[in-house]
């Protein structure tokens, strides 16, 4: 609003106090009340700052926290997080409201869609965050952050592009209840796991579950094997054409033994739902469940005695060597579109957000990880591994060195390629078809929509 | 008598400009932006658009994964339409012949018509959930249901959730048909016929052709276009995409991955779907249906 309420109160304030003394001083009051009123506007107030989130229950929470804290901090801006439902729902929903002209200052987009978000870099979408960051003069110290995670938001020069936020990865959650029952321990590798899998058959509990076979036995198998998942060293040279699944003798073995795995019984297929396939262990009723780092909140207190574990790989592929797997959950994107003053105020809540303290509160209370290296130092330091040996394995899952393999994957269309693993997992697993054909049938979905996104740039 | 007559073309255009501007603006703009869409190849953002002839749809016919949905619609339509117009269809006549309580059972029929689809989807996911669903349990002590695996059982799955909601709705309109049926005939029909079996199939059935023809429409229409929420909230088109209509395919190409010529085309190509079961059905059923 551009409209002087002040001076439409004069000339309000003149009309109305001709007349007797006593009308006068009335009028006079009504006038100042009135102009007082009106004149709220004028005073300074707060930059608003929008942020949409794709997190509900505990972890919407969580945010609904950090945003307390922060306008409880200062008074400069306000924080007012949305939650818009699942991860896809956001990219869709904000999409939806840049081509109107209504997006957030903020927007937080999932794994999955960081080629979508990179890729709007040149067409003036997004702001990268390292350039924001130096515009606007942050405490932002890049080799802070941990090389994993600062590379899956980045541009094939390294630009940081996303703001790590939650960062998840998978691991393995572990039933020490059964474990002491059928009386063995936690497997470090799937040659570990079945040597055990017939004793937790036996002790009448199911070994093993997973959630997201997408992510964790398809993006992060090649991950934790260091192997190749795409062409174009993983898209982060040239824009992939095909995906390598077929090609990768290692990941049909992985398939193979998981089909075994699910007739002998030791491993149980819940259909595609997350929820469905970590409700047995949940209930007490299977050993191993491979899950994100983020499910531990929504576990403790509910599994009685649970630890939270790397997830297993195969000796023979590695040779022993431990790779780390890719980061899951989300960045936060700086959109474009808004004022200097906006960006001024916004970047001071990244700040403070990538703060060690922030991090180690969300760490904490989520069970994502901690991004940056300050953080992971100020947990050392205050003893928090100690006392919350939880969270200590997905940082460490993390910092694995030793990948030759780039730290993410550039593909576009990736949700829809993530459709097309799903629906042939399953028909792999119940011989509908051979392993090999299944793998040729995702890599020429994979291919078709690689190419379908190929043709947008 | 004197005939009315306008003075200028003025009021007339003022007074139906509301109603065309809703049309336009709802049914007509939408139309012209999917045509664009499926014709244009574009980013999620609208970013290096241009124009791309049949490219679109070339891409969407040659997914296998596309024929799979279309397969499923189809029978999903008939297996939809057939269950629910029959049973709506039996529970109206035994509503119609209850002499006592009448208006409570009508009450208590209708109310499922009442429940989004989404939420129908939510609450057949109750029945069928392996840890909890009585229905699930029910049907894998009789045959080893098991809907995560086995396609037949997703069928049976989406089947029962969808048809139980549409149910109600040709309940209420089933009995509305039969009450409108008149006395004198149903009563001259009891004396030249004793087997109300016969006296159905003969006489009150031929009847009811009109409002059977009208929810037969209305059901197609339904089980093609409303039941995206029911198959997000059941199956997500378990076990392998199986369970996957046309329009949960083009709202998962749209909305989830983001490629909108892709699901422009494929709105184009249920359009055309549906229009010709509609003229399909005016040409060839309508005929053989008698309105007095």
């Amino acid at each position: 609003m551009v409209i002087n309420f002040n001076k439409i109160y004069l000339l309000f304030f003149i009309l109305i106090s001709r007349g007797g003394k006593m009308k006068n001083l009335f009028r006079f009051f009504i006038a100042i009340t009135t102009a007082s009123f009106f004149s709220l506007p004028t005073i300074a107030k707060p930059v608003e700052l929008h942020y949409w989130h794709g997190h509900t229950g505990k972890l919407e929470a969580i945010i609904n926290e950090i945003a307390d804290r922060w306008n409880a901090s200062q008074d400069e801006s306000v924080l007012i997080p949305t939650s818009k439902g699942s991860y896809e729902d956001i990219l869709a929903a904000f999409i939806a409201a840049y081509r109107a002209g209504e997006h957030p200052h903020m927007v937080q987009v999932y794994d999955a869609g960081a080629a979508i978000m990179v890729a709007q870099v040149k067409n003036g979408v997004v702001y990268p965050f390292e350039d924001m960051a130096a515009k606007y003069g942050v405490n932002f110290n890049k080799d802070d952050y941990i090389p994993g995670i600062r590379n899956f938001y980045a541009d094939s020069d390294g630009k940081m592009i996303g703001i790590p936020f939650n960062s998840s990865t998978c691991l393995m959650y572990a039933n020490m209840d059964i474990l002491e029952a059928a009386g063995v321990e936690v497997p470090k590798t799937y040659e570990e796991f079945e040597q055990i899998a017939p004793k937790i058959l036996e002790a009448g509990y199911t070994p093993l579950l997973q959630s997201h076979s997408p992510w964790i036995w398809t993006e992060n198998f090649f991950s934790r094997h260091n192997l190749l998942m795409t062409d174009g060293n993983n898209g982060y040279d040239d824009v992939p054409t095909t995906t390598l699944f077929a090609d990768t003798p290692e990941f049909i073995t992985h398939w193979t033994k998981v089909k075994e795995w699910k007739e002998k019984g030791w491993y149980d297929y819940k259909g595609r739902a997350w929820g469905d396939n970590q409700a047995p262990f949940i209930a007490g009723e299977a050993a191993f469940w491979l899950g994100s780092a983020a499910s531990f909140s929504g576990m403790k207190g509910v599994v009685p005695n649970f630890t939270v574990n790397h997830i297993p790989y195969w000796d023979s592929i590695t040779g022993g060597n431990e790779y780390p797997t890719f980061i899951g959950g989300a960045a936060n994107w700086i959109l474009s579109g808004k004022s200097d003053e906006e960006y001024e105020a916004l970047m001071k809540l990244a700040e403070f957000m990538t703060s060690p303290e922030q991090q180690l509160f969300y760490h904490n209370m989520s069970g994502y990880a901690a991004v940056t290296y300050s953080a992971t130092d100020l947990a050392n330091e205050i003893g928090f591994y100690e006392a919350s040996p939880y969270h200590k394995a997905v940082g460490e899952q993390l910092s694995l060195t030793g990948s030759t393999i780039p730290g993410g994957y550039r593909a576009g269309n990736w949700p829809q390629i993530r459709e097309v693993l799903y629906e042939n997992y399953p028909k792999m697993l119940n011989g509908e078809i051979s392993i090999e054909e299944g793998m040729k049938r995702m890599d020429d979905g994979a291919a078709k929509l690689l190419a379908q996104f190929a043709k947008t740039l | 008598m004197k005939r009315v007559q306008y003075s200028s073309y003025f009021t007339q255009y003022f007074f139906i400009a509301p109603q065309l501007a809703i049309i336009l603006i709802f049914l007509y703009l939408p139309i012209v932006q999917t045509f664009t869409d499926a014709f244009t190849i574009q980013d999620a953002f609208g970013f290096g658009r241009y124009f791309a002839g049949f490219d679109n749809f070339t891409f969407v016919l040659s997914d296998p994964n596309y024929i799979t949905a279309l397969k499923f619609t189809l029978i999903f339509i008939v297996v939809i339409t057939f269950f629910s117009c029959s049973i709506g269809l039996l529970l109206a006549v035994q509503a119609n012949n209850v002499i006592h309580g009448k208006s409570a059972y009508k009450t208590l029929l209708i109310w499922p018509y009442a429940i989004a689809p989404a939420v129908v989807g939510v609450t057949a996911n109750y029945f069928f959930s392996e840890r909890l669903g009585i229905l699930y349990n029910f049907f894998n002590g009789l045959w080893g249901f098991d809907w995560y695996d086995n396609i037949y059982d997703a069928y049976i799955y989406v089947f029962i959730a969808a048809s139980w909601k549409q149910i109600s709705a040709n309940f209420i309109f089933f009995l509305a048909g039969l009450q409108n049926i008149q006395k004198s005939v149903i009563e001259a029909s009891r004396i030249d016929c004793k087997s109300s079996f016969r006296r159905f199939w003969t006489i009150t059935f031929p009847l009811l052709m009109p409002t059977t023809f009208f929810l037969i429409i209305i059901n197609i229409t339904y089980s093609f276009f409303d039941t995206l929420g029911i198959i997000d909230t059941t199956t997500i088109g378990a076990p392998s995409g199986e369970t996957k209509t046309l329009v949960y395919k083009a709202y998962i190409d749209g909305f989830k991955g983001l490629d909108l010529g892709s699901a422009g085309a494929q709105s184009i190509i249920m359009m055309l779907i549906v229009l010709v079961i509609t003229v399909f059905q005016f040409r060839f059923i309508e005929g053989k249906i008698h309105y007095n």
